[in-house]
């Protein structure tokens, strides 16, 4: 907040200061939770991770939770050494040096990439289901059409910068939460009460032992590590509370206790229709295979079915609203710092967001949404199979480099105190490990093109891996490509030790890139 | 100082015929004026800060503008900016309590009619939520 006087001649005028808006309890939960989308998020993975490690999925969704939550570790602390940057992609540049930074940026800006045609699928694909047209769903270009009008629609809803306010959110994500919860409700009811064709649910689901390898486990991570991505959000909205010292832990706290548990029962209730087979054999739409099981075909039951539908559109909705605004937000921010084309960094007049990077990115997500569908119908792929690997190698990257820049920024304090060692040395390190051998071990798995169902080869290796990787390494010669255009952010240095601010937090830091800086 | 006039300014035809009425009624009462630019990115989708820095720096060439206008119809009105980090109908409301104001001057439609129903209108807002008079200024 700024004030600016311009008074008539010799008239002094004071300034008065207004704080700027404040987020309670509640809608910073429903902002961590919303942000993760549960519904799609459930929608779109679950049959993967059953296909890798069959009953053990929810093992499989509560351990994934792990890396995440150090890696929430790393964000908190960052964003509070930088906070009026607050990207991964300042912090890796801080951290690391500017071409990491720029990386990090562009690995973070090809995740939301990659998971748009998920998105797009998912939301055409419920959409017909919802209508009952379920033929539909397997013709491509019906299914083109509408993701396509799903991506460009929300792209313009960002554009005009359209927001739901925060009581139409809390209900759209309560109707999610609750019809999630009716859904597990009545499928485990019906498996204890040993309703014919259920299966009796098992402790050893849980138990985080035999998943058949670790190729089998390091898979269904990486999918399930996509299920809790933007999770992180809540932490990064966390400094704006009404609250600074109790509200952001708690709904953190909160919220994390929420998702774990509703992704944890949901899949137990969804595997306990039929086992794991039903899931894997309908990857497409895990939740209307199952729930119309669940609810039957009674007056009632098929209402509960529509809005287990509708909740996983509404969610969807959701989901891509908060990858388009990060992914115009990032390439913003990149702009303004000088990393990208000074384009990227103009704001629309009328409706002040950041026109054109939002425009540039719906318009490549269509493109690539609408090639992955024609490729994979000629190829006989799955469209969702790849987006969903390929995003989870994406996310290990960046949120894996997110916690060995925490690491790096903090490394003179991290032996200060026990709570340092823990949050800022042991927790973002353990993540970083973690993604990093996640990553490393689904390309070693992805080069291989029988590893995935069905089997496709692109000049010999797995569509994941070209996705996944290819997009990360196109990056580097872009950036050498603006590097000879303009130096400015490349001549940044990774931050003298001694100016950072502890992680108790302090005066802020100045910007990457010195104003005027020359080309 | 209290008693200030309120005007909602965003650069928009509309919020420059309210300008001019602003500058009458705080001309005429003798009061001082407040150019009042509010606007909050999302908090939803991470990274809020440079683009509100930059939204800032629009706000600032937007106000400056308004500043000048003010002057040039009457120049014995004191003027003075509010960039308010909120959204805009908050900002105004939370700007008139600050200030006790006189009134706020909003215009009729910044978005004309339609996307006015559909993104909710800021002057709509306002009208019903205001505990103070509010003037609003229909588009020439």
């Amino acid at each position: 907040m700024t004030t600016e006087v311009a008074g008539p001649p010799g008239g002094a005028v004071e300034s008065k200061g207004l704080k700027s808006g404040a987020l309670g309890l509640a809608s910073t939960v429903v902002i961590g939770v919303a942000s993760t989308a549960p519904a799609y998020s459930l929608a779109a993975t679950l049959g993967f991770v059953t296909f890798y490690v069959g009953l053990k999925a929810p093992a499989v969704m509560w351990l994934a939770f792990l890396p995440m939550g150090c890696i929430a570790a790393a964000f908190f602390y960052l964003n509070r050494a930088d906070p009026d940057c607050g990207t991964n992609f300042s912090w890796v540049t801080r951290a690391m040096g500017p071409r990491w930074g720029w990386l990090g940026g562009w690995s973070s800006l090809m995740a939301d990439l990659i998971v748009m045609p998920s998105l797009a699928f998912i939301a055409a694909q419920y959409t017909f289901l919802l209508f009952g047209w379920d033929s539909l769903t397997n013709n491509t270009y019906c299914m083109m059409a509408v993701g396509l009008a799903f991506i460009l629609g929300m792209t313009w809803i960002c554009f005009v910068g359209i927001e739901l306010s925060a009581r139409t959110q809390f209900g759209l994500l309560a109707t999610e939460l609750a019809i999630l919860v009716l859904f597990s409700t009545v499928a485990l009811a019906k498996a204890f009460g040993g309703t014919r064709g259920f299966v009796h649910p098992e402790w050893s689901w849980l138990t985080p032992t035999g998943f058949g390898g670790v190729s089998s486990l390091s898979s269904a991570l990486l999918i399930a590590v996509f299920i809790y991505w933007g999770w992180d959000t809540a932490a990064s909205v966390n400094e704006e509370s009404e609250n600074a010292n109790t509200t952001p832990g708690l709904a953190g706290v909160l919220s994390t206790f929420i998702l774990v548990a509703i992704f944890v029962i949901t899949t137990i209730a969804a595997q306990s229709v039929r086992g794991a087979g039903l899931l894997t054999d309908n990857p497409d739409d895990v939740l209307h295979a199952t729930g119309k099981i669940v609810f039957g075909n009674s007056g009632l039951g098929t209402l509960f079915f529509k809005l287990l539908i509708v909740a996983v559109l509404t969610s969807a909705a959701a989901s891509c609203q908060t990858t388009i605004l990060p992914a115009a937000r990032t390439a913003l921010s990149m702009a303004i710092h000088r990393a990208f084309p000074p384009r990227y960094g103009e704001v629309d007049h009328r409706y002040l967001t950041p026109a054109f990077s939002t425009w540039v990115f719906g318009v490549v997500s269509s493109v690539f949404f609408a090639t992955l569908m024609i490729v994979a119908r000629y190829s006989h792929g799955d469209v969702l199979t790849w987006a969903a690997d390929a995003v989870g190698l994406m996310i290990a990257y960046y949120y894996g480099q997110t916690g060995f820049a925490c690491v790096l920024y903090y490394r003179k304090h991290i032996f200060k105190s026990v709570k340092n060692f823990i949050f800022v040395g042991l927790l973002p390190l353990v993540g970083g490990l973690t993604l990093a051998f996640i990553f490393l071990w689904g390309l070693k798995d992805f080069s291989d093109p029988t590893w995935e169902d069905p089997p496709t080869s692109w000049f010999g290796f797995s569509p994941v891996f070209w996705i996944g990787l290819g997009t990360l390494l196109a990056g580097i010669p872009l950036m050498y490509w603006w590097n000879s255009k303009d130096h400015a952010f490349f001549r940044v240095k990774a931050d003298p030790i001694e100016r950072r601010p502890p992680p108790e937090g302090g005066v802020p830091l100045p910007p990457l890139v010195p104003e005027g800086a020359p080309r | 100082m209290s008693g200030e006039v309120i005007l909602g300014y965003d650069g928009e035809p509309g919020s420059r015929a309210a300008l001019t009425t602003a500058v009458a009624i705080a001309g005429a009462f003798k009061r001082p004026l407040v150019i009042t630019f509010g606007y909050a990115p999302a908090p939803i989708g991470g990274e809020v800060a440079d683009l509100s820095k930059a939204v800032q720096d629009i706000g600032e060439r937007i106000a400056k503008e308004a500043v000048g206008q003010a002057r040039a119809l009457d120049a014995s009105v004191e003027t003075r900016v509010e960039l308010v980090n909120d959204r805009p109908a908050d900002a105004l409301l939370r700007a008139a309590d600050e200030f006790d104001a006189l009134a706020i001057v909003v215009g009729s439609t910044g978005r004309g009619p339609i996307a006015g129903t559909v993104l909710g209108s800021v002057t709509y807002q306002v009208v019903h939520r205001s505990k103070r008079p509010v003037v609003v200024v229909p588009s020439p």
